[in-house]
């Protein structure tokens, strides 16, 4: 913690208890209040898209899926759209409506995760133990229909891998009953217990024009009552045939996200149903060419946190020429330090998470630059430090050595 | 073996605190790192517990593939914690740099950086190899390793479609 | 306001940018050089509704640089782009227009190099602390192969090596 002009700036992160990701955080104080934010990321640039220019598009497919390992079928999805539109195929009836399924079991498992790590945030880990239990239900479906927990590899180009079995579909459907009982006690609750009301209503304000004004997405956006959600903008793939309902809230604040996620899982649920009952029979996926016609193409999905856009430019071989990638937590961030500011120290990590932050998926090809750092000592020089400052009263402990554990 | 060394040793095989650390992952590890501390797999019953700060750690658990930008974080982290400490590379980025090796800002795995005592592979890890891996260093690492984490008390788990899919992780 | 009445109005006010539609939903205009861009993004913004800065594209054009806005209206998505030379990548910032595409910007200046200016003081984004000045990684010519990441150079053998994609 540093004094600046009677302010306490603190720097929060890289690595955070409540951060689950890198990303660090100068808040400058006064007294309890946030009056300056600025968010620094970049932690987890890795470099994909130069990467994604030196393999071929179904190799890309893989890389594209570990974007992010939370909305990995978002981010493929996008990713076979470009590829698929490209190529002039079309993806059999079954495929889309596979994807859908998956999709949405996706934003329920990645709702369920938001819900707890938030209730882990302003101290209800009661919430948080019940949500990822209900998750871990989520989470088998998948990996019954991917054979993966996490990144299952369900789409491909010109279809989906990985084809619905009758015993699954009628499992798949218990889950989703068990599951929405559960849901509507979490919005029961979301309505009624006075802690998580109190906790979360009146911060992270973020109103419709400041929404348009820093172009948010998602539920960020939807919790202002802006009716951004591309599954109805610009209906893809399945849900040109299965209409969604859309979830808005007035409440512009992290409860209104909260209310919004819980909603969005109950309508996730009720679509499910409707596309294990409506599952057309059929083939699930045509052949894929290898190489791309020439071209460029801009696609946008709707990703559990928001607007997915992927650009993606072929030459006609079988690598790309360029791919981008526009996370939606990407969008989001311009309005976090506005979010933040005036508002307590204590609801910093709510606020942060309320936007459902996934620094992966920014980060892809990302760093903003560490100025806490300059304060951070590495262990050498904090030891030379305090070597320094003894002697300097007369007592001289650099004969003393460190004593080793044994390893291994 | 002193008393002291002796008691360390104890306390880090009965309730060894883990500390997690995010390199450059795609996220999908680190979920399962929390998965596992949630009812299902519930690290905690082996009186495992995740802590904030690394100097209250034993265990730190590194995911991802080490981006230039975290490699002087990780070390400094790796600097911070007392000894005996142990390192666990989670998943296969952390345990060779993965699919982003080779990536203009990726360093690689984590030993490229830090010393690493187990290693994880899977695209992503499930949580029953986690825990059957910390359980696994403790016993092999720290003297008199006994105590409560048995195998027969490895996280048993509750569904059947299980079996099926074991082994068949990560057939990518 | 439709992709075919954006079409109409862009192409009547500036014959230069081409606009094209592809696909529903989407409208293309051709590549220009900054001052004509600047124009047509201004208009997009103030006359015809797209106040919704979504993202940047940068691709390297060969000789040159091209640099893809990507605006919405809430529902269609308009590509306004420029171009500038790889030896002079002399542009403007577009943050007093579009706020929310700063951080896409500072990735035009840290990934491809761009002379942005009048952008906002702030730390860089996203290339790592230490990276050397001049590489540009999304450049075709740059050739991960031959950064070395312990020195933190780029160390091409004699010749200049070749471009990787």
């Amino acid at each position: 913690m540093s004094e600046r002009d009677g302010k306490f700036v603190l720097p929060i992160g890289p690595q955070h208890p409540s951060l689950k990701e890198p990303c660090s955080f100068k808040i400058t104080l006064d007294g309890e209040v946030v009056e300056k934010a600025v968010v620094e990321i970049g932690y987890n640039h890795r470099g994909l898209e130069k990467a994604c220019e030196s393999r071929t598009f179904v190799q890309d497919l893989y890389i594209i899926e570990r974007v992010c390992g939370i909305c990995s079928h978002a981010h493929t999805s996008a990713f076979c759209r470009c590829v698929e539109e490209m190529c002039g195929l079309l993806v059999p009836r079954r495929a889309e409506y596979i994807r859908g399924i998956v999709g949405e079991l996706e934003r329920l498992h990645s709702h369920l995760l938001w819900l707890g790590v938030a209730a882990h945030e302003i101290g209800f880990d009661t919430l948080f133990m019940y949500t990822w239990r209900d998750r871990e239900r989520v989470l088998d479906m998948l990996a019954a229909i991917g054979g993966n927990r996490i990144n299952y590899g369900v789409n491909t180009f010109g279809g989906v891998r990985r084809d619905l079995e009758p015993e699954l579909i009628a499992e798949i459907g218990r889950v989703m009953d068990a599951l929405e009982e559960k849901l509507k006690y979490y919005f029961e609750l979301a309505l009624v217990e006075p802690a998580l009301i109190g906790r979360l209503s009146g911060i992270g304000i973020l109103r419709p024009e400041d929404v348009r004004r820093f172009s948010a997405v998602g539920p960020v956006a939807r919790a202002a009552g802006i009716m951004d959600d591309t599954r109805i903008i610009e209906p893809y793939g399945v849900f040109r045939e299965i209409a969604v309902n859309g979830v808005t809230d007035d409440h512009c604040d992290v409860y209104g996200r909260t209310i919004v996620r819980v909603k969005e899982m109950l309508e996730s649920v009720r679509l499910i149903r409707v596309m294990l009952r409506e599952l057309p029979d059929g083939p699930i996926s045509v052949k894929a060419p290898r190489r791309v016609p020439a071209g460029e193409i801009l696609i946008r999905v709707e990703a559990p946190r928001g607007e997915d856009i992927h650009y993606v430019r072929s030459t006609g071989g079988d690598m790309p020429d360029r791919v981008r990638v526009r996370a939606p937590t990407e969008a989001n961030w311009h309005g976090m330090s506005y979010m933040l500011e005036g508002f307590h120290l204590a609801d910093v990590p709510i606020i942060i998470a309320a936007i459902d932050p996934c620094y992966s998926c920014t980060d892809r090809a990302v760093r903003l630059t560490d100025a806490g750092g300059s304060s951070l000592h590495a262990w050498e020089e904090l030891r030379r430090l305090g070597i320094e400052r003894y002697q300097s009263l007369g007592i001289d402990p650099s004969g003393i050595r460190l004593r080793e554990f044994p390893r291994g | 073996m002193g008393l002291v060394d002796k008691a360390i040793a104890w306390g880090g095989r009965n309730s060894p605190w883990i500390i997690h650390f995010n390199a450059g992952a795609c996220n999908g590890c680190d979920i399962e790192v929390v998965d596992a501390l949630t009812p299902r797999f519930d690290l905690e019953r082996l009186g495992i517990l995740q802590q904030g700060s690394p100097r209250h750690a034993d265990v730190l658990v590194v995911t991802g593939a080490v981006t230039l930008q975290t490699r002087e974080r990780l070390k400094e982290i790796y600097d911070q914690m007392s000894t005996p400490k142990f390192v666990v590379a989670v998943g296969t980025c952390a345990c060779s740099g993965g699919i982003f090796d080779g990536c203009y800002c990726v360093t690689g795995g984590v030993d490229a950086v830090i010393p690493v005592d187990a290693y994880i592979p899977g695209c992503a890890v499930r949580p029953e190899a986690i825990i059957h891996a910390v359980d696994a260093l403790l016993k092999a690492k720290l003297p008199k390793a006994a105590g409560r984490l048995k195998k027969d008390k490895k996280a048993k788990p509750d569904r059947k479609e299980d079996a099926a899919h074991d082994g068949a992780g990560n057939d990518q | 306001m439709t992709e075919q009445e954006t079409i109409n109005r862009l192409n009547a006010q500036f014959p230069f940018a081409r606009a094209v539609s592809p696909r529903r939903m989407r409208v293309f205009t051709d590549f220009m050089p900054p001052r004509q861009f600047e124009a047509v993004l201004r208009f997009a913004r103030d006359e015809l509704g797209y106040g919704k800065g979504e993202h940047i594209v940068g691709t390297d054009e060969g000789e040159d640089l091209g640099f893809s806005y990507i605006v919405s209206n809430g529902e269609t998505l308009l590509v306004i782009r420029e171009k500038v030379p790889k030896a002079d990548p002399r542009v403007r910032s577009q943050y007093a227009l579009y706020p929310s595409l700063l951080m896409h910007e500072r990735e035009l200046v840290d990934l491809f190099g761009a002379d942005m200016r009048e952008l906002p003081p702030g730390p860089s984004y996203p290339l790592p602390d230490g990276w050397p000045k001049g590489e540009y990684p999304l450049r075709k010519e740059w050739n991960p192969a031959y950064f070395n990441k312990n020195t933190m150079r780029y160390e091409p053998p004699e010749g200049g090596g070749e471009a990787k994609t």
